[in-house]
């Protein structure tokens, strides 16, 4: 029997597609985030791990601006995606949101039929000229997220009748559709029982192939099992980024293994 | 890393596995001096100890692998802990093949007793032994005090103990020579000398993962390795 926990593999990739330098975030009076500098790797899966509160999220929504969306977050400091400043005045933010995807933590298809659910995104954005090319981008974005097989005899069913594994995955799947490079990933296992997590993990394993994936985890196994490269958070600071395997067998900074260890909540 | 998990019964656990590796050391350690001693005064009671006390040797190596292995399975040590069970687990291993090397001295023990005395032997064989006894408890204290500078030292003493040998070698080589009658008990001997140095390897090796332990990684230069018997292994 396959094992269908993604396998730690070599980084395979040394390209940058997202380099942030001096990212800080203040809710209010709240300073969320503080002077975080990264450079994040296409074709890898980069895990942002760290305890409640610490500015994972925060992060995160930084990476497409969804935090533009909040009245009272303040974002100052760089955020380069292939070199191009992402909160230079001339980009829009919704075109951004389709290069740069997210999933988020509770699977949320709209009350639509699965098909209509991935077709969404590729019509707003205009991105087909007629049916035929819609149907094939529904349907390789449903194999991209690993569900094709099992929902292709029932495209017009309601997405939120399906398990929550395979909602989670329509998520990815409607993520996918707008053609994105980047995948932010809000903790998206963490509604899903153990075997749809491994589904979701195996898919991470694949989507690498073709992008940069970016997943926040409560689940330390996860991070260990699915990334490459490992950011550690704490109390709004960027603590330590390495190798995933050397964050998990000889971090460098105590911070970092009294979390890992199970020494700090 | 010495503050408390924040499950206790983890702690109780490293610590358990990190005491029978102590314990375990203690008993070859015991058994490496009661063999040295039981060849040098041809003690053959003493010898029958010593093969007799490698099971209680055996035993608490199988008891360390089960409580590391249930540690990995419940557990999922990381980073530190992970290294404190992978090194309580490759120690034992190392401590399990110093002991079979203390049994092995014991039972040749039995056989030498039946054959003439080579001029000189008790006497290098002992310095061998006690330099290579010295290195084990080194590297268990090192271990114990998390000790990198002694660890270290260890290491570069494995050199000598091979300089030790290969004298040891060459003196034999003599002996049978010059008088073929000594070629039984000179083989014995030889076979005795090699095993006490493979004990300094072991010990070598507890070391090394002392500092694997510390530092998170093996030390890169190859141990220097001085064998010019031309029988090196
Ligand atoms: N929309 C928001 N409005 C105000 N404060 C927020 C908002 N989102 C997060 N915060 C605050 O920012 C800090 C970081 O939160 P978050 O990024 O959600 O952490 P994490 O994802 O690591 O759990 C927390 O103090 C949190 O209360
Ligand atoms: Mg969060």
């Amino acid at each position: 029997m396959d094992d269908m926990r993604g396998t730690v593999r070599d980084i395979g990739s040394t390209t940058m597609k997202i380099s942030a330098s001096d990212v800080q975030v203040h809710y209010g009076q709240n300073h969320a985030l503080k002077d975080v500098s990264v450079d994040i790797l296409d074709r890898a899966v980069t895990a942002f791990i760290g305890p409640s509160g610490c500015g994972k999220s925060t992060f995160l929504r930084c990476l497409n601006r969804m935090n533009d969306t909040v009245a009272s977050a303040r974002v100052s400091g760089k955020i380069l995606l292939d070199g191009e400043d992402i909160y230079d005045p001339r980009v829009d933010p919704v075109q951004l949101r389709a290069k740069v995807g997210m999933v988020f933590q509770k699977p949320n298809p709209f009350p639509k039929s699965i098909y209509d659910n991935v077709a969404y995104g590729p019509k707003i954005h205009g991105l087909t000229r007629n049916t035929a090319e819609l149907d094939e981008i529904v349907e390789s974005s449903l194999r991209k997220a690993a569900l094709w097989n099992e929902v292709k005899d029932r495209l017009d069913a309601a997405g939120t009748g399906l398990s929550g594994g395979q909602q989670q995955r329509l998520c990815i799947a409607r993520a996918v559709a707008t053609g994105p490079e980047v995948l932010l990933m809000d903790e998206p296992c963490s509604a899903l029982d153990p075997i749809a997590t491994a589904q979701v993990e195996e898919l991470i394993d694949e989507l690498r192939n073709q992008f940069s994936v970016v997943i926040v985890t409560h689940s330390m196994q996860q991070a260990a099992r699915v990334s490459q490269k490992t950011a550690f958070f704490h109390l709004g600071n960027l603590v330590e980024y390495a190798d995933t395997t050397e964050i998990f067998t000889n971090p460098k900074d105590p911070r970092t293994e009294a979390y890992i260890t199970g020494r700090i909540g | 890393m010495n503050t408390a998990h924040i499950l206790t019964a983890f702690d109780r656990d490293l610590e358990a596995a990190q005491a029978l590796v102590v314990r375990m050391g203690g008993l070859v350690e015991t058994a490496l001096l009661d063999a040295a001693e039981a060849l040098d005064t041809r003690d053959e009671d003493l010898a029958a100890r010593v093969r007799a006390g490698d099971k209680a040797i055996d035993s608490l190596e199988d008891e360390i692998n089960t409580r590391c292995a249930l540690l990995l399975a419940l557990r999922g040590p990381t980073a530190g802990d992970l290294r404190t069970v992978l090194t309580v687990m490759k120690i034992a291993a190392s401590l399990e093949r110093a002991g079979d090397y203390a049994k092995n001295l014991a039972k040749r023990t039995s056989a030498l007793a039946q054959m003439p005395q080579v001029p000189g032997a008790s006497g290098s064989i002992r310095r061998l032994a006690k330099a290579v006894v010295q290195m084990l408890t080194d590297a268990l204290d090192a271990y114990i005090r998390r000790d990198l500078k002694l660890a270290e030292d260890v290491r570069r003493r494995d050199r000598d103990v091979d300089q030790m040998y290969n004298s040891i070698f060459r003196e034999f080589l003599t002996h049978m020579m010059e008088d073929p009658r000594t070629i039984g008990p000179c083989m014995h001997l030889h076979f005795i000398a090699k095993n006490i140095e493979r004990v300094g390897d072991h010990a070598t090796a507890v070391a090394e993962q002392v500092i694997y332990l510390v530092t998170g990684a093996l030390p890169e230069d190859e141990r220097p390795k001085v064998d010019s018997t031309g029988t090196g292994t």
